[in-house]
């Protein structure tokens, strides 16, 4: 069964009330109408029959032979019938009519001496029946006034409140529809809200809300938000905080190895190997520091007005001149909007990994086209497998498995992936035709 | 004779470890733990560079700063633990002329450093000199002066050094990144925010309007360029 919509549902129920409501007054205000007219038509009726019978007994009192000429002035209404006489010798006035077609207990109550009136259809006519006795037992006078002038009207009457009832319910939809819409916008705003935190804007919030019915709503949904939104930013201090609590030990300690490294030669062989080792950790600590600090910090501090026109082109040649790498294969416009810093990062995190990981860089391209600039790395390693693809831009992911520690942070592509994403752009990895990954950062043009 | 350093650091084992370091790779190294320390010890030695760390006890690194500029060129090297741009910005128009974050080892410092030290000295370096003119300004690249309608104007060092690297490029757009490696002696990825705020401060000087420049010019996407007749 389809489940109807509250907003379908409030506009058809709108709409019924109002068929139903409008539907009854109209049907009872055209009963008690027509009932209204067909009583005085009646009440008319009887008393110009009533006159009529007067008349009639006058005039064959006066024994005038006339009574034809007289009939007919009778019905001089128009569609009026007048018959006088008895069953088998009526005498005919107005409009003609079978006498058979008339009701024989009518005539019959008449020759016994009573007055009777009926409403009857002759000849597919309606119309009002009086009989009233003329001279007892021997002759009755009969006359028809067709109503089609009431039948009329309230067949008009009829149509007219009909429309008028359809109407109404129409209305009433309309107005459900209106009423609906109206009581549901905050929970539309609610709806826009929502989705904006589920994909990812915290800051989203509702508005206050004045109803006292939503306002509970409101203020429910403000603090879930205010307090995920608290829950991620205190994440990712966290990570700042220590990052940075690190950083002034690490300054005393590389500055105290970069000391010892420098007399390495005056040390005796075991304590040389051991300032090695501990020169070489000390770097890649003060790296893991750095690029933690970068990643924690990097949705905190990255807005758009550190943004300017970057040529990616150049930016890129820059970088593979200072890696000692060949410059880049270049086409169409290379124009982009963005931070120069970290989109330097970017690419020198993505030559780091192609030489760490992928064997050596073995082509980097920019091209722009259709409003989108791409630089492409490539390196001639073992591919990355299908598995890894996503996961290889997560944090500390280590693409080539478990214990395999490389002199990398495990974290440089996750810094891509963010960045990158800071952008408005997306970063993949792709097979190399003839074997080597192929990292594709993509970002928007600028026009 | 060794260059000398006022190092001025609050946290002991980076004042002592960084201090050795730097006295390993041949430099004179004075220890300043404050800001007062440090202006004080100013007043009665005269020192080549200053090592400045923002974050102080007392009168912060901000304020010790503006107190040098304003005294003089002495060419200062914000050391700052934060890499906020607000921060670093600060720094700068503080009137730093380079900044490096923690954490920090003597090499990267000794060749900022020197690098400092080289724009020192005017016409080292320049193959090019004598005076040359763009718009109303006069620039002596043998006498490090700059004069504009006759008047001198007064110009750190890295502000001559720049503006000299913009006139090489004989109109053409120079890089960023050849500015701040010319200019800075970054081999690698310098902050373009240091190239930033020197360009501000620069054209705040030698610019009639610094809102619309019409003598260092803008290149999209690129770099600057002088507007060599």
């Amino acid at each position: 069964m389809i489940r109807l919509s509250l907003r379908w549902r409030v506009t058809l129920a709108f709409g019924l009330t109002c068929l139903l409501v409008t539907g009854v007054l109209g049907a009872v205000t055209v009963r008690l109408a027509s009932q209204y007219m067909l009583d005085q038509r009646l009440e008319s009726v009887r008393s110009q029959a009533a006159v009529n019978v007067q008349l009639l007994r006058a005039v064959q009192g006066n024994g005038s032979e006339n009574v034809d000429e007289l009939l007919d002035g009778f019905a001089a209404d128009p569609g009026s019938s007048v018959l006088v006489g008895a069953p088998g010798a009526w005498a005919l006035g107005g409009r003609t009519v079978d006498p058979a077609e008339l009701p024989d207990d009518v005539v019959t109550d008449a020759l016994d001496g009573a007055t009777v009136d009926r409403r009857v259809t002759v000849g597919g006519v309606p119309a009002l029946l009086v009989a009233a006795p003329v001279t007892s037992g021997r002759t009755v006078f009969l006359q028809l006034f067709p109503l089609s002038e009431y039948t009329r009207i309230t067949r008009f009457l009829t149509l007219v409140l009909s429309c008028g009832v359809l109407a109404a319910g129409l209305v009433g939809a309309a107005a459900g529809r209106w009423a609906s819409r109206r009581a549901l916008r905050p929970l539309t705003r609610l709806t826009v809200a929502a989705g904006r935190v589920a994909a990812g804007d915290l800051h989203a919030r509702l508005p206050e809300q004045t109803d006292p019915d939503l306002a509970e709503l409101g203020r429910t949904f403000n603090a879930t938000a205010a307090a995920l939104e608290q829950r991620v930013a205190r994440d990712s201090r966290f990570a700042a905080d220590v990052s940075h609590e690190l950083r002034s030990p690490l300054t005393t300690m590389a500055n105290a190895v970069a000391l010892l490294r420098r007399r390495r030669d005056r040390l005796p062989g075991t304590a040389a190997q051991a300032v090695d080792l501990l020169d070489a950790e000390v770097q890649r600590f003060q790296q893991v520091v750095l690029d933690l600090l970068e990643i924690s910090t990097a949705d905190q501090t990255l807005d758009a007005t550190s943004f300017e026109d970057v040529d990616l082109a150049v930016l890129v040649g820059t970088v593979t001149a200072a890696a000692g790498l060949p410059p880049p294969e270049v086409s169409g416009p290379t124009l982009v909007r963005g931070d120069r810093r970290r989109l330097q990062r970017v690419v020198g995190n993505l030559l780091d990994n192609a030489a760490l990981h992928g064997g050596g860089v073995r082509g980097v391209e920019v091209r722009g086209d259709a409003g989108r600039v791409r630089l492409t790395v490539a390196d001639g390693g073992s591919g990355v497998p299908d598995a890894a693809k996503e996961q290889n831009f997560e944090r500390f992911s280590r693409g080539g498995g478990a214990g395999q520690r490389d002199g990398g942070t495990g974290l440089g592509l996750a810094l891509v992936a963010q960045h990158v994403g800071a952008h408005g752009g997306r970063v993949w990895v792709e097979d190399r035709p003839g074997g080597g990954a192929c990292f594709v950062v993509e970002l928007p043009a600028t026009r | 004779m060794r260059t000398r350093l006022l190092l001025v650091e609050d946290d002991s084992g980076i004042r002592r470890s960084l201090g050795l370091a730097l006295d390993d790779l041949g430099f004179d190294v004075l220890e300043a733990a404050s800001g007062e320390d440090a202006l004080d010890r100013l007043t009665g030695t005269t020192v080549d560079v200053v090592l400045l760390d923002l974050m102080l006890p007392g009168i912060d690194g901000l304020e010790v700063c503006a107190v040098l500029r304003s005294r003089g060129d002495l060419p200062i090297i914000v050391v700052s633990a934060r890499t906020d741009t607000a921060d670093v910005i600060a720094g700068l128009e503080a009137g730093a002329d380079d900044f490096v974050t923690k954490p920090l080892v003597a090499d990267e410092l000794a060749a900022r450093i020197r690098a400092l030290l080289r724009r020192r000295r005017p016409g080292t370096e320049r193959t090019e000199t004598g005076p040359r003119r763009i718009g109303d300004l006069e620039i002596d690249l043998d006498n490090g002066v700059v004069r504009r309608s006759g008047d001198i104007v007064h110009v750190t060092r890295t502000e001559f050094r720049l503006l000299a690297e913009l006139l090489a490029g004989q109109g053409r757009p120079v890089t960023r990144e050849e500015l701040l490696q010319r200019v800075w002696g970054y081999d690698y990825f310098g902050d373009t925010r240091l190239l930033d705020v020197h360009m501000r401060r620069l054209r705040r000087k030698v610019e009639a309007d610094p809102d619309a420049p019409q003598l260092l010019v803008t290149v999209r996407g690129v770099g600057y360029r002088a507007a060599v007749p």
